[in-house]
């Protein structure tokens, strides 16, 4: 599988990251042989979170084993010290590891969580402590939330290695700024900085829960994910094509396998079909009837 | 609104701010939408269709269009377009007063003897230096499903009013074309391959063939209107073909 620099890492991680949280979803000996066969495909870059149910605790075994051969990226909704000392070390003894690769602020969302994480007794004071003995080896921080505030983050923390945030066909069609997920990419490449993309296979929301139950849907993604292995090729394609250092696999097992062979097979996509795929989901999103043209 | 990329991608080696547009059939607006995106000091879109011009209207409007430019440039909207109900074979604008000629998606709605009238026109209403923006359709391949749709169209379009509905022109086609008008030609890049014709494509396509149908004959018209709503569920949706940008530029 193709590897990409990410960021000033000195880590050439593979062109897909298994998200972990496939794992919750599996047995114990299951959870060791998804492992075991992404690793088979070349991924060196595995993604976790202590949100994930029992991901960090099944993902242990197989870790710990492999330890080498994976770049472990974790993360924490702690946005104060204390909290996220406490919330590290929980990660470390669930997992059975001695240090975090990538340390990163999960799922940041407003400008007072910002403040909150670079002040003196915020998150990011224990991760440089974390830091310096050698608990965790890279910073990064994890949005889904507003484009300019990932943006800011960039701008004021110094140490920023990575930056994950959504990327797909969908929101790379709409011009609003609070879709503009492509100026951090392009921020994040000229500040050298990793960009790992999450929501690549994401079709839509799922219907509300009066017309499905959470208990009723196919896939345990947040989103309505797509599920034909073409549209995954695409969909993958698609992220990696755009410049992101990795894309991050799907939360469902079920889905993995078919992520894992567009990510071996992936040969680039050019830009005239990077475009045809943007409007192909615009109209299948659009509310203006009628449209003969493209 | 959202700009289409195939749009943005048309227009972004293009220099549009500051220039007076004219966007020669409307549509939905979204030439319209990226020319004012751009900067235009004026866009006159023009279409024959009171629909489009009502839709286009309104979406810019809804829209306030500054896109990108965090709202500054919305308040003047309103002063810089001015949509014209007309046919684009009399543009009711004066000799030499635009500088920039969008026809997105516009030549496959015309027949040739439509497409020569319009040529005239452009370059009979473009001011020396002018730029002319043509993107279209290269001709399906033979084998895709929805040329069928496309033939169905056509011949509805043919027996209702004695003309095809859509002639795909190929990229060389209409380079030619213009040269011979007297633009010189700029360049050609790829807007879309696949182009994707999706559900919302094909349910737009065959409503119109089921009702340029039924202004036909009974027998084929019903024929045509039946074998349109079939196609619709045998194609639900293809990725086919290209879309292809071409810009030009009328000499000082």
């Amino acid at each position: 599988m193709q590897t990409r620099p990410l960021g000033d890492t000195g880590h050439d991680s593979s062109v897909m990251t298994f998200g972990a949280i496939a794992l919750n979803w599996l047995e114990q000996e299951g959870a060791n042989q998804l492992v075991e066969h992404v690793l088979d495909y070349g991924v060196n870059h595995f993604d976790v979170a202590p949100e994930y149910g029992d991901a960090e605790l099944k993902l242990g075994p197989k870790l710990r084993q492999h330890r080498e051969e994976i770049f472990l990226g974790c993360k924490t909704q702690e946005r104060t010290y204390e909290g996220a000392w406490r919330k590290l070390d929980r990660s470390l003894n669930r997992l059975g590891v001695d240090s975090i690769d990538l340390y990163q602020v999960h799922g940041l969302e407003y400008d007072e969580e910002l403040d909150a994480i670079t002040g003196d007794d915020g998150a990011l004071a224990a991760f440089r402590e974390a830091k310096e003995q050698g608990l965790i080896d890279h910073i990064g921080l994890t949005s889904h939330g507003d484009p300019d505030l990932i943006l800011d983050a960039l701008d004021r923390i110094d140490d920023l290695e990575t930056v994950m945030f959504p990327l797909n066909p969908v929101v790379a069609g709409k011009d609003d700024d609070e879709y503009d997920y492509e100026a951090v990419l392009a921020r994040a490449e000229e500040q050298n900085v990793g960009t790992l993309g999450i929501k690549a296979f994401a079709a839509g929301s799922w219907p509300s829960t009066d017309e499905l139950s959470e208990a009723d849907r196919p896939f345990a993604n947040w989103y309505r994910p797509v599920t034909a292995p073409d549209e995954i090729r695409e969909r993958f394609d698609f992220a990696a094509a755009r410049g992101l250092t990795s894309v991050i696999s799907a939360g469902d097992p079920k889905l993995v396998t078919m992520i894992l062979e567009a990510a071996a097979d992936y040969d680039g996509m050019d830009e005239a079909a990077q475009r045809s795929l943007i409007e192909r989901v615009r109209h299948d999103d659009s509310p203006v009837p009628e449209q003969l043209h493209h | 609104m959202d700009v289409p990329h195939t749009v943005t991608t048309a227009l972004d080696d293009r220099s549009v701010a500051g220039k007076r547009c004219l966007e020669a059939g409307a549509g939905v607006g979204n030439a319209t939408a990226g020319l004012l995106a751009n900067g235009a000091d004026r866009v006159y879109a023009v279409t024959n269709d009171r629909d489009h011009a009502r839709t286009t209207r309104r979406r810019v409007a809804e829209a306030g269009v500054g896109v990108d430019d965090g709202g500054d440039r919305n308040d003047d909207t309103g002063d810089r377009l001015t949509v014209l109900e007309a046919d684009l074979r009399a543009v009711p604008l004066p000799d030499g007063s635009v500088d920039v000629i969008t026809a997105h998606g516009l030549c496959n709605v015309l027949d040739p003897a439509a497409l020569s009238a319009v040529a005239e026109e452009f370059s009979r209403v473009a001011a020396p230096g002018a730029q002319l923006v043509v993107d279209d359709y290269d001709p399906p391949p033979d084998d895709a499903a929805i040329g069928e749709l496309f033939a169905v169209e056509n011949a509805a379009s043919e027996l209702a009013r004695g003309r095809p509905a859509l002639t795909f022109y190929p990229a060389a086609f209409l380079r030619r074309f213009f040269v011979g008008h007297g633009w010189e030609f700029e360049r050609e890049r790829t807007l879309l391959e696949p182009v994707p014709w999706t559900e919302s494509h094909v349910s737009a396509h065959v409503e119109r063939a089921a009702s340029t149908a039924a202004k036909c004959p009974d027998e084929p018209g019903d024929a045509l209107a039946a074998t349109a709503r079939r196609l619709k569920s045998e194609i639900e949706s293809e990725s086919v073909g290209r879309m292809y940008g071409l810009a030009f530029r009328l000499p000082d």
